[in-house]
């Protein structure tokens, strides 16, 4: 079973280099990131984009660039529609975003998947790595899903269960968020996780339990005292797999790793194998963790398709 | 300008003697009330059945003469006589006590009864107290507007500039939060966020900066937001957090209690007197901060007019 960073990174090690399309790193903090990956043995890139921009952002960081192979592409969409098609067409078991906003990826992922008949909603995953915690936190659809409804909450749990599979663990515990309190009337969120759970007791998301909490005050703070101790927080209760009732709520919680003593790692799990989208603000440092993530999940995903 | 909630509790014994009033107060709420009396803070006013009342003062720390009790013995008439002792400035601050937030929540709507003045909103505003350095930020609405339009959203944002200027932010700097910084029609949050943003823009919030939308990553840090092209004085510096609705607002409170131990208050604003609530994520000790907020909302010009 996986339970941190530091066992990601350590398989990563093991299991690469595998090949990755990168999408425009055209930015020396995502050159950087490449950079170390492969001196880290996580992959062999491939480098999709504009080739004068990604050879200046090499140059910049001192990459030699050279032994690898480079596509050609200048708009946004074709260079990502370039590096998905590798992806759903095996040339790649990894793809990996640049400097390029994430929804012309998205589309990509989209139209591959429709072309691959699939059916699997594109949703992703965001991991938490928290101080205490003995296991990772994921937080799911933070990115793709405006306001998905109780159908697409249940693909999304789908996608997160299954990663969670691949992680090791055999039955993932998920809480289904919701800003559910005592004022206000039942909120859409809260009655979409009534639903859900009915729909879990009945196996509709495999292996898995949905948790009676809604928030984090239930979370942390169960059926015990119903008042928090700075003290005594208690974590032990602590789900697997957090749906997020939309993007605007996953987005904003899942990103506060720019404020909060924990780590974050983002992909989306395609039918075909692992896409690492960090946002375009993202550092070096969790740039590269990110990338190690997808080449252990490719690793799964691989042995799993075998 | 008040950046801790120590700076607010020394501030607030400074603004005299308030009365705050309890409809049914519980056993928990005892130990807090006689904490802010003896530190001169308030004088409680205990609203219910007087014999239960006494019993209850008696077996706690509040010392009877500390507080005074008001008989009513007709439980659906508590609530009521609570909010009219401070409407008629018999009592200045009103507390939750035993009343649910709900029955607390209409009763102060109540257009005949309540402490709403006409096309006010009710909101909450959670205060934050920043880990690395002494700063005070402000979320809201953390826990009463389910899914605001743009006008209660305007409101809300108004009610958290004025809690912001009481606490001597003169010209607050406001995210209007969204899950993506650019304006984007089909994410509807993006939208309502540009619009605030304009209005900053035109000074319809008066001295305050007021940017959206943006993401979480460009209000917290003015390196992610450089990288995203975004150039403004509030990125890295975010006086008031806006968040788009309750779903978010609130487990965002709430995250920030639980994963990033943040101390944390929280009042009510809109209200022609200050309300204090009772909510879990809390802690006992900041509970005596948010009856020292509430005395500081008493004073002239203080958030509640």
């Amino acid at each position: 079973m996986i339970r941190s960073l530091a066992d990601i990174s350590k398989l990563a090690r093991e299991k690469g280099p595998k090949k990755i399309a990168v999408l425009a790193p055209e930015d020396e903090e995502f050159m950087l990131a490449v950079k170390k990956s492969w001196e880290l043995g996580y992959i062999e890139p491939v480098l999709i984009g504009n080739i004068k921009k990604i050879e200046a952002a090499a140059e910049k960081v001192a990459f030699n660039i050279g032994p690898f192979q480079k596509i050609s592409g200048d708009e946004h969409q074709g260079i990502s529609d370039l590096g998905i098609r590798m992806l759903f067409s095996g040339e790649a078991p990894i793809a990996g975003k640049g400097q390029i906003p994430t929804s012309y990826i998205y589309r990509s992922i989209i139209r591959e998947e429709a072309k691959a008949g699939s059916g699997m909603t594109v949703s992703v995953v965001t991991f938490w790595e928290v101080p205490g915690i003995d296991h990772l936190v994921a937080f799911t659809d933070t990115g793709v899903n405006i306001k998905p409804d109780l159908k697409a909450k249940g693909e999304i749990i789908k996608n997160a269960v299954f990663v969670y599979h691949l992680l090791g663990y055999p039955r993932p515990k998920i809480a289904v968020l919701s800003g559910q309190r005592e004022v206000g009337g039942k909120l859409a969120s809260y009655e979409d996780y009534e639903a859900l759970q009915k729909a879990a007791d009945a196996g509709d998301f495999g292996a898995c339990e949905i948790a009676a909490a809604t928030s984090f005050t239930d979370i942390f703070l169960g059926d015990r005292d119903r008042r928090v101790d700075y003290g005594n927080i208690n974590s032990e209760e602590m789900p697997h797999i957090l749906l997020v009732p939309s993007l605007d709520t996953g987005n904003i919680i899942c990103k506060l790793d720019f404020f909060l003593d924990v780590n974050r790692s983002s992909l989306v799990a395609t039918s075909r194998g692992p896409v690492c989208i960090p946002a375009r603000s993202d550092f070096n440092d969790n740039i590269v963790q990110q990338i190690a993530m997808s080449v252990v999940l490719a690793d799964r995903m691989g042995k799993e398709v075998q | 300008m008040l950046s801790s909630f120590k700076e607010i509790l020394a501030a607030a014994k400074q603004s005299g003697v308030k009365k705050l009033v309890v409809p049914c107060p519980v056993a928990a709420d005892l130990p807090l009330l006689a904490e802010a009396a003896a530190a001169g803070l308030v004088i409680p006013i205990l609203i219910g059945a007087g014999s239960s009342l006494e019993l209850l003062v008696n077996g706690s720390p509040l010392a009877a003469g500390k507080c005074e009790i008001v008989d009513e013995n007709d439980p659906g008439k508590v609530l009521g006589r609570a909010l009219a002792l401070v409407r008629d400035g018999e009592a200045d601050i009103l507390m939750q006590g035993g009343a649910s937030p709900q029955e607390l929540l209409d009763a102060l709507r109540d257009k005949e009864q309540g402490l709403l003045p006409k096309g006010g909103v009710i909101s909450f505003v959670s205060i934050f107290q920043l880990l690395k350095r002494e700063k005070l930020i402000l979320v809201t609405d953390t826990f009463i507007n389910n899914n605001p339009p743009l006008v209660e959203k305007q409101k809300i944002l108004e009610n958290a500039l004025q809690l912001a200027r009481m606490l001597g932010i003169e010209a607050p700097k406001v995210a209007v939060l969204a899950a993506i910084e650019q304006v984007n029609p089909g994410i509807p949050s993006t939208l309502d966020a540009a619009i605030l943003s304009k209005m900053g823009e035109r000074r319809q919030f008066g001295k305050a900066i007021v940017e959206g939308p943006l993401d979480i990553d460009c209000a917290l840090s003015q390196v992610a937001a450089g990288r995203k092209g975004l150039q403004s004085v509030v990125t890295g510096n975010v006086d008031i957090y806006l968040v788009p609705e309750i779903d978010t607002g609130h487990l965002l409170a709430e995250a920030l209690v639980f994963f990033g131990k943040m101390q944390t208050v929280g009042i009510v604003m809109g209200t022609s007197k200050p309300v204090i609530l009772n909510l879990p994520f809390i802690s006992d000790e900041n509970r005596r901060v948010e009856i020292a907020l509430a005395c500081l909302a008493c004073l002239k010009g203080g958030i509640n007019g």
